[in-house]
Order: structure tokens, then C-alpha cells, then sequence
């Protein structure tokens, strides 16, 4: 095929989160999904849902009769696992699909891609996200999460970006050029630890309520909070079989609040090694993103504990679900032709 | 507020370090592009291999060493390497980053035994013992990685401080961890974990506890001087940085899922000396506070002492497969 005739390839920018995975492909396509990915256990599982693999929330709705798979741990793919590579695969696949990229009908572009992994992952994490992307895109980036989430933004200088996810939460302070080891951090306590304190307490409070670890993830997603409560937070679970209104605000708040000081304390950790006379312009320009940022409260919460400073400006991304993808698809537009070449090789 | 055209450039350069970054994992066998200060590196590379793997590197030394492997036999600097000469004066100091070193074999120092007994919140809850258990299932965590394990007692013997070091030594260990419980002020119920690694400190309660901790250790003045004159130029500070570091945020971030409000002591210098003999990265972590009783309540359960065990061998494998430095040519 002559140059002039080869397809174009398409640019995605891909957030692989241990909850929740985004991608946004340069023709126009964004999509999420649920990092669950599930196989029928049976005969009978496979006849009743039609299909070899389920991936997202379509799994969870049928986890019942699936072998269910949540494959990242603190947003990386677990160790030592096949059935969870196989998973990662499934997800990506789901999510290059969903986008019109799949490769397995042979007619799809080439596909240059660039994932966000958090702060502090492993080489050996990294090699396994090369590996499980094998043969599904023609080429491939790894960038931190919160890198990314700083280029989308164009958050470049003097600037913290603060990536609170499932898994982890990501600490990048941007100081106008690549991050190095000593400007990031990662934390694992983040929204599944948040979601263990939670059940944990509404187990202790409702010791004869029915409850699950979907239902509570739930339950904070759509409730969460930090500081004073503006209303009750009362939700519905069986109890004896019967469905009963709980009233779990002072359980919420505990368990939301658990995260504010180890944030507040890594930004304090961070902000000390920024050279002396840029440390309050970074102070700042604190820049929240992830689903954890979407915690009402917290951004009052995190200037106050950081108050003894000087004062903190926080901020939230304006889309913190699809700004890593974002972030990713803008260096993966950005990057020449000559490098993509490079990393093929 | 900058231009868009300082915006395009910072985006342009760190494109390139992002690529650069992504080509050192793609083919790792790739010549570095790096410019200027190559010669430099690799001049400095060989010295410290000539030094030996204690990694002192100090041009001026006070006395020879007595114990460790002779540097007299060890190869002469490659002679085709056309370097910038060797400085008269100590050599600065070298991120540990890049030797890229690995992670084979750990010794787990659980501090105190036999007569003597640490710290005590019961009868039953001796900070011996303590240490000692989670000594162990650490090491059942650290195996089931495939890294190799030495505890320096696996027993309730007195072990002295300079034998712990020695026990490192000739195991020829690659990281050094002594797992101790804490005691701090009952009256205003301190609780909390921190990590140490070998250094100075003008704290007076941290010169108290390391003067308790040290007691006994049988060493001269003569001893510590010469071993502490080489500490600062040694890239094993920067490494036990790095372990105590990853050590502490893994036991923080378990700890604290059970116990929000947990304190976080920071990781600190204090002048340890059981640490200060062993010639690979050692940090002295304190798991827990006896003096605390719900803290010490929690170190009775082992399924806490459980989740200490797990989370310092999680810090022990994050610091052991570290990333290579993410910055690109500068």
C-alpha cells in the first residue's frame, strides 16, 4: 500500500482505573466503563446471558452467575494472575470496541495509544500493561495518570495536580517539565479504602442489614461528603428480609474524612521540596481530578487542613471522569510521527 | 499566567522526555543519548565499582578498613575512558537510581531478645516477642515474592548490635530491616508510625531513643567514627531514604484503613547503630506503640500484627523494584 493510500491512525488516550477505565479516541468517541470483567460459570450462565465475556456494569448486574474479575489493584493489573491479564485484555478490547477500533475484524486503523498508570508504578506493572496490549494497538505510551491530567489541563507549571481514584491517589507536582520520581507520589488510601471504612461502620451501626461492598460503593458515589452535612444521608437495605431505611450520614462523613489528613499531609510533603520561592505559587494552584474529587466538601476540607501553611487554592478539573483519557489523546496527537515510529520500532 | 507560546514549548519538551522515557522501557538496551557528562558518569561509575559493593567512595580515608572486602584486588578503572580526572577531594554524592541496583536478599532485624526485652505493655505483650513475630511473618510474605529472607535471630536470644550487622554482612544482604515497637509519652496518649534511617538529629527525644536502642552495642568511639566518616558520601543514604520512605507510606496507608486517625510520625534520621555497620540500605521501623493500650490492643490480634507483616514486606518490594528515573535528556 503506498503512503499516500495507508489509513490514518487513530489517537486514544486511555485512563485504566481499578473502578473505572475511560477512553477518548481522536474520531469523536469517549466512553466508560467499570473495570469488572466477567465469564459465564456454566452451561446454564452461558445460555442465559448470550455472551463468551461481560465487561463493566453489564458484569456486575450479572456477577450471580459470572466468574467475576475486578483485574487492577491500586490501578495496576494484579500479579501473578492469568485470568486477570486475560481480563485486562477483555476490558481494552471492550473499550477499543466501543470506540470502533477493534482489530479483529481486520478493517480498523492503526491505533497509537497512551495509557495513564499512577504515580508510582512498578517497571514490572508497566511491562504487563505492554504485554496485555499486545496486538490491540500499533503503538503504545505510558505516562502517569496525573501527568496526563496535567496536560489535558494545561497545567504545566507551578501547579499540583491531585488524581484521587479507586486504587490510589496520585500526587504530580508540575513544574514545567517531565515529572521525575522525587515530584510524585502514590497513596493507596483512595475510594476502596474509603468504601471498606464505610461497610465497615454501617456493618458495626446495622449489624442485621443486608448490605455489599456494590451496594456501599454506591451508596458513597452518589452520597459522599466531607465537613458539615447539608442533608441526612439515608439510604434503603434489607433488614430481616425487609427493606429499611438507614441513616448512615455520621458513617459517610467518618469514613469520607479519613482521606483529607494522608492528602493534605502528601501535599505537605510534596509542596516542602518545590524550591523555596515557587512553593506558593504551587500552593496555589492545587488541581483536584478523579471520582474521589467529586466528594462535596472536600476542597473546603483541604484548604483548611492546609491553612497552617499560608493557605491553599484548590481546585476541581471541570471533568475529572474523562480528563485523564483526555490528557492521554492530547500527547498522543502531540507526539510526531517520528517518535510513534521510534517506539514501534 | 504564561504565553501560549512558553506553554507550546514546555509541552514540546516534555513530549520528548515522555517518548525518551517510553523508548528506555521499550529497548532498554538502546545507548543513552544522554550528552555532555557521559564520561564523567561513567568515571564515576568505576570508581564505585572499584570501591567494592560497600559503595564508600570517600578519595580520603582515615584508616583501612578491617573488616570488609579488600578494595586492593578489585580491577583498576577501564583504561580506554577518556573521563575528566578522578577529584582529590570526596566524590558527590550518586543517586542510587543509577546503579539501578536489585533486591535478592533481605535481612528482617527483630530488635531486643533473650534478657533483653524492648519495651512492655503486659506481661504478654513484650516488644521482643512482638518483633520477633513479625519478623517472621514478614518473611513468609518476602519468600512468597521470591526474595530471600535472614533474620538475624529466628529465636528469643540476646543478639548484640554490632553481631545483627555482621550477620547482614556476611549474608551479603541486600537491604537491612529492623522491626522495633514503640514507647512514647502515656500521659498525652502519642500513638503512630515512623520510620528511620541512619543520621544526625538535634531531636532530644529521638538522641534519647536511639541512646537507649544503642546501649550495649559494643563499639568504640574509634569505631563509629570511622564507620560514620564515609555515611554521608555513601549512596546508601539516599537508598534508605528511598526504603524508609515506601516502608512508611505502605504501613501508614494499611494501618490507617483500619485506624483513620492513626498518626503519622514521619520518617526521620536518628543515630542508630545497628544500623550504622551494615553496609546496604537499612532503615529501623517502629511498627506500633506499646504505650498506647489500643494501639497495643490491636498488636495483641494477630491479624493486625498480620497486616503490619504485609505492609512492610508491600515497602520492601515497592522499594526493590523502584522505576528507573522518569526524566529524560536534559
Amino acid at each position: 500500500m503506498s503512503e499516500k493510500n495507508a489509513p490514518k491512525p487513530v489517537y486514544v488516550g486511555i485512563d485504566l482505573g481499578t473502578s473505572q477505565s475511560a477512553i477518548v479516541c481522536s474520531n469523536g468517541e469517549r466512553h466508560t466503563a467499570k473495570s469488572y470483567v466477567g465469564w459465564p460459570a456454566d452451561m446454564v450462565a452461558r445460555k442465559l446471558v448470550k455472551k463468551r465475556v461481560l465487561v463493566g456494569q453489564e458484569a456486575i448486574d450479572h456477577r450471580t452467575m459470572l466468574d467475576l474479575h475486578r483485574p487492577l489493584e491500586q490501578g495496576m493489573i494484579k500479579e501473578g494472575s492469568e485470568k486477570d491479564l486475560a481480563a485486562v485484555r477483555e476490558l481494552l478490547r471492550h473499550l477499543l470496541e466501543a470506540c470502533g477500533l477493534d482489530k479483529s475484524n481486520g478493517s480498523a486503523p492503526p491505533v497509537r495509544a497512551v495509557v495513564g498508570v499512577p504515580a508510582e508504578a512498578l517497571k514490572v506493572n508497566r511491562q504487563q500493561l505492554r504485554n496485555a496490549l499486545k496486538g490491540m494497538v500499533d503503538g503504545l505510551m505510558i505516562v502517569t495518570e496525573p501527568f496526563a491530567v496535567a496536560y489535558g489541563s494545561d497545567t504545566l507549571l507551578h501547579a499540583m495536580i491531585v488524581d484521587i481514584g479507586a486504587g490510589t491517589t496520585d500526587f504530580c507536582v508540575m513544574m514545567g517539565r517531565y515529572p521525575t520520581e522525587d515530584d510524585q507520589r502514590t497513596l493507596t488510601m483512595a475510594g476502596d479504602a474509603i468504601d471498606a471504612l464505610l461497610e465497615k461502620a454501617i456493618r458495626e451501626r446495622y449489624p442485621d442489614a443486608s448490605i455489599s461492598s456494590f451496594m456501599v460503593r454506591e451508596w458513597k458515589e452518589q452520597h459522599s461528603f466531607v465537613g458539615k452535612p447539608r442533608d441526612r444521608v439515608q439510604v434503603t437495605a434489607p433488614v430481616a428480609g425487609k427493606p429499611t431505611q438507614l441513616d448512615i450520614t455520621a458513617e459517610m462523613r467518618a469514613a469520607c474524612e479519613a482521606l483529607v489528613a494522608p492528602v493534605a499531609e502528601t501535599v505537605q510533603d510534596l509542596l516542602a521540596r518545590v524550591e523555596p520561592e515557587f512553593q506558593d505559587r504551587v500552593r496555589r494552584n492545587i488541581l483536584l481530578s478523579g471520582c474521589g474529587s467529586l466528594m462535596k466538601g472536600l476542597k473546603e476540607a483541604l484548604e483548611s487542613e492546609l491553612e497552617n501553611l499560608g493557605g491553599a487554592e484548590v481546585s476541581r478539573v471541570k471533568d475529572p471522569i474523562f480528563i485523564g483519557a483526555e490528557g492521554g489523546l492530547a500527547i498522543a496527537q502531540d507526539a510526531a510521527d517520528s517518535d510513534w515510529e521510534k517506539i514501534v520500532g | 499566567m504564561f504565553e501560549a507560546r512558553t506553554k507550546s514549548r514546555l509541552k514540546r519538551r516534555m513530549l520528548a522526555q515522555a517518548v525518551a522515557s517510553n523508548l528506555r522501557e521499550v529497548n532498554p538496551h538502546a545507548p543513552s543519548r544522554r550528552r555532555g557528562t557521559l564520561g564523567v558518569w561513567l568515571a564515576v561509575v568505576a570508581v564505585v565499582v572499584a570501591a567494592g559493593t560497600w559503595g564508600f567512595v570517600a578519595a580520603k580515608r582515615s584508616a583501612p578498613r578491617t573488616t570488609t572486602a579488600a578494595t586492593a584486588d578489585l580491577p583498576a578503572p577501564v583504561a580506554s575512558i577518556s573521563a575528566a580526572p578522578l577529584r582529590s577531594g570526596p566524590l558527590p554524592r550518586i543517586s542510587s537510581n543509577t546503579m539501578a541496583l536489585g533486591v535478592r536478599r533481605v535481612v528482617l532485624d527483630p530488635g531486643h531478645g533473650g534478657g533483653d526485652l524492648g519495651t512492655q505493655a503486659s506481661a504478654t505483650l513484650i516488644e521482643k516477642d512482638l518483633a520477633l513475630d513479625l519478623a517472621r511473618r514478614t518473611r513468609e510474605r518476602l519468600v512468597a515474592a521470591g526474595i530471600e529472607v535472614v533474620l538475624t535471630r529466628d529465636a528469643d536470644v540476646a543478639v548484640a548490635l554490632r553481631d545483627r550487622a555482621e550477620i547482614a554482612n556476611r549474608a551479603e544482604a541486600d537491604l537491612f530491616v529492623s522491626i522495633h515497637l514503640n514507647w512514647l509519652d502515656p500521659s498525652v496518649a502519642e500513638r503512630g508510625v515512623e520510620t528511620y534511617l541512619l543520621g544526625a538529629t538535634d531531636d532530644p527525644h529521638l538522641e534519647a531513643l536511639a541512646e537507649s536502642e544503642n546501649s550495649g552495642s559494643g563499639y568504640s568511639f574509634a569505631d563509629v567514627r570511622r564507620l560514620l566518616d564515609g555515611i554521608y558520601l555513601d549512596m546508601r543514604q539516599e537508598s534508605s531514604r528511598r526504603l524508609a520512605a515506601a516502608i512508611h507510606a505502605e504501613l501508614l496507608g494499611a494501618l490507617r484503613q483500619d485506624d483513620p486517625q492513626l498518626r503519622d510520625r514521619g520518617v526521620k534520621s536518628a543515630p542508630f547503630l545497628v544500623l550504622v555497620e551494615t553496609g546496604v540500605p537499612a532503615v529501623l521501623a517502629e511498627v506500633g506503640c506499646l504505650s498506647h493500650s489500643r494501639d497495643a490492643e490491636r498488636l495483641a490480634d494477630p491479624a493486625h500484627r498480620d497486616r503490619i507483616a504485609t505492609a512492610l514486606a508491600a515497602g520492601i518490594r515497592r522499594y526493590a523494584r523502584r522505576p528507573e528515573p522518569s526524566g529524560g535528556p536534559s
